[in-house]
């Protein structure tokens, strides 16, 4: 450091030379990996896709995200997709995609099998997994107020609700917007009479949260009285240890599929085509109960696991029809957000 | 660096060509900018006006106007404002305090080390612990008082965790600034007749006042770009642009919308820089005369004033203190609220189910962090000392990206650099690139703050003396901006551990990092593994930032800043 230029000098080399290991230091992907965005959180993707490789012997490298992060990354990426397959997520979302043009059709071996409301009809998507939706209610709060665990939806009316109850928010969430199509299939998908409700409802709600599982845990800690929320979130509040109670109304509530799809343009698509194969079969739904994953099996062969099966016997379920939901979301959504969110 | 004599700082319009190190530093920062802070930008707006093939701007227009995205306007206005001033105050108590207070070294450490937590930790852990605390059963407001029914979403909440959290930055401003006021000047005002009030307020505070704009800058900014908070705290009664602009993007997956919501948060933010540019550039704070400083400790404040003082910033401190001794302990008990049978498992996980988010970060730190440092000086020594064409437009165009919403940066860098010409995502340096430009920024302006307290003719006098420019710049002006190189240095290498805004859509397969794992593991209930994760920022961040001062210690200038650290080491 003799003269200032040669600090600059050397500063400059040293900035040069660092940028030029970052650029070495960058590692190019695996060759026979399949690279995935997942929706599903980790903790339940992870078991899945370590049993995928102990299956076929392929890696899955993948990243968690929640549906509209996901969808978002995958348009913005459309020109050049860093991934093969997004997997999980309720198909609203995958709904969405396909107006984007992101997915690649493809049959896998089980769709043929497999219910018309659990795949689209040119193999744009298909099902891995089907999703009810659950009323939740923390324990004290009900006791203290007086309540039963809400068995209608009027029952959520009750004043004693006030400020309560988190639910997710239909622009970032797949939860809520199967949510308010549960309330127009309740309302015979009389949009006048399912909108008049939701204003009725909208006072007791406390916060409407972003992702779908967002008010779980303030139900389970009693900051908020109850939610309205997708099975495995429930279930899951509950084997944490909180004290809460999952309970159904009587005029039926909504359950979406769990999709997966082959991005256009994968750069591996034969084994993305073996993981889809793998999930939409047996195979991977049979493995749910193991690791006590509360979805309920998309394909008709898996049997329901029995605990999963007594919560859901006589519980009346309203599929949510997704060329109805997907012809119509957006324009819900945006009445929702002008007439219900504010 | 320093100029030659014949071409002085002051020297107006010398020529490039005369300082060709100046001209390839200038060439390449001016790359790098165009690069990583124009070009990202101009993609993002080609976006956003060009639908289709064609040039339109009718969408733009009626998201623009919309009656609940004008009120989210002004809400973040609101905030933005409140949080800068509530920040600004709180932070130059605990700077006063720290520099003038004369507390005794221990208790200086002790309250840098726990204010500067909300700084080291990501954001959304505040708003949790908040929500913990404060809602209808928080252990504060049901716990502590019985009330219930209390609401916790809301403008306060969300204003009080984003003070909390952001108040550090004007502390760390400030401090410096009022360290390096000679107390001499203090002590001759007092002895001349005039009250300590009439001291502070005549001689201290005008002489602050550089500092006091910088800090409001950067914390109006910190507020105006964080959505993570009031994403968890605001509730649906209080929209803010940030939030609105990520949701619109994540959730609509409208990017045109989210990128108009974004661009209009660009006004406010150059609307504060100009005036703070302006009206700063208008004073002269020369205080270093070259004396020793500090030879006659000059008692700045009478007792009352003193115990009051000490009394909040204590109050402050303990709060902070408390939040994070909830995030330990949620960190150690199976569930929080349901089962507090202690656990190690939460630590357990995180390192080996997030081994390689906690690897991948720590890389891509270590690398933003000189990088940023060294950004952040030497746009700040030519912005304050040199004259070069563009000048005006360097210091403009490099606070850009601090002042712009992270998820409008990020959404930015998606869109430039995943086509061809330059493919860069799902790289470590797409990440790398954007710590330097976004947080490199607070090196600029603790550089700029700092030169600009030091009278050129200082660097003058010393050449006059026969020192040559070598030794003048070695000896004087390197020593003056060190504090802010390693303040730079420590901010880029915090945030590096820390962001989210607007990496989140910048992380990969081949890359993913700690907040992002924190933010999923929180909404996925996973809160034992999120707070495990965040003590684990936390403890990482303070020991890189205790090597960090202490390397600061060895670049003390007689004269100068005897805060010569970040953690009052």
């Amino acid at each position: 450091m003799t003269t200032p230029r040669s600090w600059l000098a050397r500063a400059l080399a040293c900035s040069t030379f660092a940028v030029a290991a970052l650029g070495a230091a960058l590692p190019a992907h695996a060759a026979d990996a399949l690279n995935v965005y997942s929706i599903w959180p980790e903790n339940w993707a992870r078991p899945m896709f370590e049993e995928f490789e102990k299956a076929t012997g392929i890696k899955v490298n993948f990243v968690r995200f929640s549906s509209g992060e996901a969808l978002a990354r995958v348009i913005a990426e459309k020109n050049n997709p860093r991934v093969d397959v997004l997997f999980g997520g309720p198909v609203e979302t995958f709904a969405a995609g396909i107006a984007e043009g992101v997915f690649e059709p493809y049959k896998s071996p089980s769709f043929a099998k497999l219910p018309a409301r659990m795949k689209q009809a040119d193999g744009q998507w298909t099902a891995i997994a089907d999703d009810p939706l659950v009323f939740m209610t923390n324990d004290k709060f009900v006791k203290e107020h007086g309540l039963k665990a809400p068995a209608s939806w009027e029952d959520l009316l009750n004043p004693a609700y006030k400020d309560s109850l988190q639910m997710a928010d239909a622009r970032t969430s797949g939860t809520a917007v199967t949510r308010i199509f549960s309330i127009l299939e309740v309302n015979g998908r009389d949009e006048t009479k399912a909108f008049a409700y939701m204003k009725k409802l909208r006072p007791n709600v406390q916060l409407y949260t972003k992702s779908g599982g967002g008010g779980t845990l303030p139900v389970g800690l009693g900051q908020a009285g109850g939610g309205i929320f997708f099975i495995v979130d429930a279930l899951d509040t509950k084997a944490k240890g909180y004290d809460v109670t999952i309970s159904f109304p009587k005029e039926g509530i909504g359950t979406a599929a769990e999709g997966i799809a082959l991005l256009k343009g994968a750069k591996n698509p034969e084994l993305g085509k073996k993981l889809i194969d793998w999930a939409t079969s047996p195979a991977m739904q049979n493995q749910f109960a193991k690791y006590k994953i509360n979805f309920v099996p998309a394909h008709p062969d898996v049997a329901l696991e029995p605990s999963l099966a007594a919560i859901l016997k006589g519980v009346k379920l309203f599929p949510i029809d997704a060329d109805y939901a997907g012809a119509n979301r957006k324009r819900i959504v945006d009445r929702w957000i002008a007439e219900i969110l504010p | 660096m320093a100029s030659t004599a014949a071409a002085g700082p002051r020297a107006a319009g010398a020529g490039l060509a005369r300082d060709p190190a100046l001209a390839v530093t200038v060439v390449l920062l001016w790359a790098g900018l165009a690069l990583f802070v124009l070009y990202p930008l101009a993609m993002l707006f080609a976006r956003l006006v060009v639908d289709q093939g064609h040039l339109s701007l009718g969408g733009l227009g009626k998201i623009l106007t919309d009656r609940h995205q004008v009120q989210a306007f002004a809400n973040s206005l609101l905030l933005g404002a409140l949080v800068g001033v509530i920040g600004t105050v709180v932070g130059f108590a605990f700077a006063f305090v720290a520099a003038r207070g004369r507390l005794p070294r221990g208790v200086v450490a002790a309250i840098d080390a726990s204010v500067l937590l909300p700084l080291i930790s990501p954001p959304f852990t505040t708003a949790i612990a908040m929500i913990f605390s404060f809602g209808p059963r928080g252990l504060i407001t049901y716990g502590m008082f019985g009330i219930k029914g209390f609401t916790v979403y809301g403008l306060w909440s969300t204003l009080l965790s984003e003070a909390l959290t952001y108040f550090p930055i004007a502390y760390l401003t400030l401090r410096p600034i009022l360290a390096a006021i000679d107390s001499n000047i203090e002590g001759m005002a007092r002895s001349l007749g005039a009250s300590r009030w009439r001291v502070f307020r005549t001689v201290t505070l005008p002489l602050a006042v550089p500092g006091i704009a910088n800090a409001f800058l950067l914390l109006f900014a910190a507020s105006l770009a964080d959505f993570a908070t009031p994403l968890i705290l605001a509730g649906n009664g209080f929209p803010v642009l940030p939030t609105q602009a990520y949701l619109q993007i994540t959730g609509m997956f409208d990017l045109r919308g989210g990128a108009a919501l974004s661009f209009a948060l660009l006004v406010p933010a150059l609307v504060v820089f100009v005036l703070q540019r302006y009206w700063v550039s208008r004073r002269q704070y020369v205080t270093v005369t070259g004396k020793g400083a500090g030879v006659t400790p000059f008692d700045s404040m009478t007792p009352p004033v003193r115990f009051l003082l000490l009394g909040a910033c204590a109050a402050v401190t303990l709060l902070i203190v408390y939040f994070y001794a909830l995030l330990l302990y949620a960190s150690l008990v199976v569930a929080l609220g349901a089962n507090h049978s202690f656990t190690l498992a939460h630590y357990r996980t995180i390192f080996t189910d997030g081994a390689k988010a906690i690897r991948d970060t720590l890389i891509i730190a270590a690398f933003a962090m000189p990088l940023g440092g060294l950004y952040g000086i030497l746009v700040g020594y030519l912005v304050a000392r040199k004259r070069f064409p563009g000048r005006g437009a360097m210091e403009l165009v490099s606070m850009v990206d601090y002042a712009l919403p992270g998820t409008i940066v990020g959404i930015a860098y998606l869109i430039a650099f995943n086509d061809p010409p330059l493919v860069l995502t799902g790289t470590a340096l797409i990440i790398v690139a954007c710590y330097v430009f976004r947080y490199g920024p607070t090196g600029i302006r603790a550089t700029i703050a700092l030169l600009s307290q030091v009278d050129p003719s200082l660097e003058e006098a010393s050449r006059g003396l026969g020192a040559g420019s070598a030794t003048t710049f070695r000896r004087v002006t390197l020593p003056l901006i060190a504090p802010a190189f390693f303040a730079g240095l420590g901010v880029v290498f915090i945030r590096s551990m820390t962001a989210i805004s607007a990496t989140i859509f910048l992380i990969s397969i081949s890359w993913t990092l700690i907040t992002v794992k924190i933010l999923e593991n929180i909404t996925e209930l996973s809160l034992g593994s999120a707070a495990a994760f965040s003590v684990f920022v936390v403890v990482v961040v303070f020991v890189v930032i205790g090597v960090i001062s202490r390397a600061m210690g060895r670049f003390r200038a007689p004269g100068a800043a005897p805060i010569a650290s970040l953690l009052g080491g």
